[in-house]
């Protein structure tokens, strides 16, 4: 291989492992047949969190022990468990996994842990055993538990931009990697079930009290989820050298703002939409090339409008509707950990062909160049899709994902 | 692996800190911890405080009112190193201009209101205006909407190193084209239930307790604050730079001492270090390594109690304070160590 090729590989960035702990169970496998299946997640919240109305998609099944000093929070070991997957095919004890860096997206974090008496006298909390439970609160103990339990000491930050968190891990990951801070980054999301965030989300009345209708015109809001995925990220250059098998390659990848509200998208989702511009662009595709968006979808009257405005944007000009689904229809939204766990998919989606439909679209958003998918799975090869991934505060963030090394 | 080259500039400076709201360097003084009395304590606790101010008295027109303290400094660290890097955003590609945010704790004054509103009223009576403002992103995300900034918006958080992971994501965001110009920003608000963690966690130093000077002691004195830093790719024309920042190592382990110097090709003739963690005195273990790194005749500056007292997020203040000694030309190294925690360098050329 010459000098050029081989930084040509560098530049190319990898998905060589991926690891999934979702309300289906652990592995991509798992969440992919489940999904295939057309299985809902989504049950009355009351049944994990009494007094509390609405529907969620909980994690039902024990998590494996996982050991440690420290404690973890539920959003920690969540990521340990889907850490652990994502590597079981890297030789962890060799000294380039021992480099490898951590990017973590969280926005519950260890919120889990720690109870309203916090607020009242702290130290008495913390006297009763609050101490080391409110140690995981800090966003970056999510990638500090993952890095810790793997043994890894390579680069290790935190991300919380709201729901895009999960998406933007991944972006910026591949920076990272781009920069050669790292050998191999393993990057994703994870968020925990809480009350915090239920009783948050429903103080703004932003929870669908039934399973959520993404794109429906009669949806009523979102449901919360939890789980998280990791993704082994490196370069190709790095992928080849190990001789590790490719998944998918990042194509490309690109981060806005709305800078319009600080709960509300903006209404025409020209952020968004330039996200997904910019992202096109990166990967040198045309809108044409795109075979399937999975959408940030989450069932709010206000996000799932900008979110069609923005692909009517994005795709204008396209010679047919783009297919698009929300995935959020199975499991919920899963804050932090959704942008990961939805770029797993669109990499299942990518390597089985197979497009998961939107559950319960039955009266579409009207969005010319949207073909929403619904009802079966349809099957095509799937050379490119995307991922979007939009959160409070503004920000955006999309992922291109191709089948194989460009 | 190799270090990162990132060659951009640092051309403007904000803070809101215990030295007050400034734009550009922090002039030369002293500032002594206040005595705590925003909550009752069981005796003298004292930490580094931001005086409270009027933000529109500084960015005029800046409306506040419905933030939390660290969104408000953010607003006003931000417009300050804008100002100060003589950026007419007016002029800007504002889709081009990314927000990186580094913070520990984030909205912890919001969260601590929506555990009380919690406790109040229950689960089902918590107030919705509140609950947006916990996130971590909510500072930047005001940033982004106040000055109309559509480039990238990212919050991050490290332990012991967030301030850097900060700088070096946003380095890289404009060595990879995706922003012209980033704001770069980190910082903490203080709380009772953040100070009394450290307290019962048993990190303070003994000047948390005494009003009298105490000699070199462990712990650390809590600080809070939002320092901001402007950087952008070399090529704007009017740009003074105050420092070109031109390559980072960071790590979660290992030995920092072999990483830097490989990071430094075994050239340092003109290096000052500036460590940015642990206890503000010359025998810190920090300043070893820094004294292992450079050699024993190495200018090496301790860290800076008010900057260590923001802990992770304390690097920007450190460079903030670093920058503001006027150095003369030659390199700097901004180093951080933590024994459990790794290490972050930073190699800053100065004009």
């Amino acid at each position: 291989m010459t000098d050029l090729q081989k930084n040509d590989l560098q530049k190319i960035i990898v998905v060589t492992g991926v690891g999934v702990v979702s309300p289906y169970g652990i592995g991509v496998d798992c969440l992919q047949q489940g999904m295939l299946s057309g299985k809902c997640c989504l049950t009355p919240a009351k049944d994990v969190y009494p007094g509390f109305e609405g529907t969620t998609a909980s994690v039902s099944m024990p998590l494996p022990a996982v050991e440690s000093n420290s404690r973890y929070s539920r959003s920690d070991r969540l990521a340990v468990v889907a850490a652990q997957d994502a590597v079981a095919g890297v030789d962890c004890e060799s000294a380039l996994f021992r480099e490898s860096g951590v990017v973590m997206a969280t926005t519950v974090a260890g919120l889990t842990e720690t109870a309203p008496e916090i607020a009242q006298d702290p130290a008495a909390w913390y006297r009763r055993g609050g101490l080391k439970r409110a140690a995981s609160y800090p966003v970056a103990h999510v990638a500090d538990a993952v890095g810790d339990h793997l043994g890894i000491r390579g680069p290790r930050c935190a991300v919380s931009v709201a729901c895009a968190s999960g998406a933007m891990a991944i972006a910026l990951a591949a920076n990272l990697l781009l920069d050669g801070v790292a050998p191999m980054i393993l990057a994703g999301g994870s968020d925990a079930l809480c009350p915090f965030t239920l009783s948050g989300f429903s103080s703004l009345q932003a929870l669908d009290p039934s399973p959520c209708r993404p794109f429906d015109q009669n949806r009523k809001g979102l449901n919360l989820g939890e789980g998280s995925a990791v993704f082994v990220l490196e370069t190709l250059a790095g992928a080849a050298a190990r001789n590790a098998n490719v998944l998918a390659v990042l194509r490309g990848w690109a981060m806005t703002n709305d800078a319009f509200h600080p709960t509300a998208p903006q209404q025409q989702g020209s952020g968004l939409a330039e996200c997904m511009r910019v992202a096109m662009e990166m990967a040198e595709v045309g809108c044409d090339e795109i075979g399937y968006v999975n959408a940030h979808g989450t069932g709010t009257p206000l996000n799932d409008i900008a979110e069609a405005s923005a692909y009517e944007t994005a795709f204008r000009g396209r010679s047919r509707p783009i297919p698009v689904s929300s995935t959020k229809s199975y499991f919920g939204h899963c804050l932090g950990a959704a942008g990961a766990l939805e770029a797993a998919i669109t990499i299942t989606a990518i390597r089985s062909g197979a497009l998961f439909p939107t559950l319960r679209l039955t009266d579409p958003i009207e969005s010319p160049a949207v073909d929403w998918l619904r009802g079966e799975v349809q099957r095509q090869p799937l050379p490119l899709a995307m991922s979007a991934s939009a959160g409070f505060g503004g920000s955006n963030t999309v992922l291109i994902f191709g089948s194989g090394p460009a | 692996m190799t270090a990162s080259p990132l060659a951009v500039n640092i051309t403007g400076i904000g803070s809101v800190s215990p030295y007050g709201p400034l734009a550009g360097p922090i002039p030369a003084s002293t500032v002594d911890p206040s005595v705590i009395t925003a909550w009752t304590t069981p005796g003298l606790r004292r930490a580094f405080l931001v005086s409270p101010f009027r933000p529109a008295s500084i960015v005029q027109g800046l409306k506040t009112r419905r933030l939390d303290r660290l969104s408000a400094w953010a607003l006003v660290a931000s417009s300050l190193a804008i100002q100060d890097a003589g950026i007419d955003l007016s002029q800007v590609d504002r889709s081009r201009v990314a927000v990186v945010f580094a913070t520990r704790f984030g909205c912890v004054e919001l969260t601590e209101a929506f555990f009380q509103s919690a406790l109040a009223h229950g689960w089902s009576g918590t107030d919705p205006s509140t609950f947006p403002e916990t996130l971590a992103n909510a500072p930047a995300s005001h940033v982004a909407l106040l000055h109309e900034l559509r480039g990238p918006n990212i919050t991050v958080g490290s332990k012991g190193f967030a301030g850097e992971s900060a700088l070096l994501q946003a380095a890289s965001l404009l060595r990879h084209g995706q922003a012209d110009f980033a704001i770069v920003l980190a910082g903490d608000v203080l709380t009772r239930a953040v100070y009394e963690w450290y307290e019962t966690a048993d990190l303070l130093s003994p000047a948390c307790y005494h009003s009298e000077p105490l000699p070199e002691a462990g712990g650390f004195i809590p600080s809070e604050g939002v320092a901001a830093l402007v950087l952008e790719s070399a090529g704007r024309r009017e740009a003074r730079s105050y420092a070109q920042l031109s390559s980072g190592r960071w790590a979660s382990g290992g030995q920092p001492v072999e990483a830097v110097r490989q990071m430094l090709s075994g050239s340092v003739p003109t290096l000052t270090v500036c460590t940015t963690n642990g206890a503000p005195c010359a025998t810190s273990p920090v300043a070893a390594v820094a004294r292992e790194i450079a050699g024993p005749d190495a200018a090496v500056v301790p860290p800076h109690a008010v900057a260590a007292g923001l802990a992770d997020t304390s690097a920007l203040l450190h460079l903030i304070l670093a920058l503001s000694g006027r150095p003369n030309g030659g390199q700097m190294l901004l180093l951080g160590t933590s024994g459990d925690s790794g290490f972050a360098a930073l190699l800053l050329e100065l004009p």
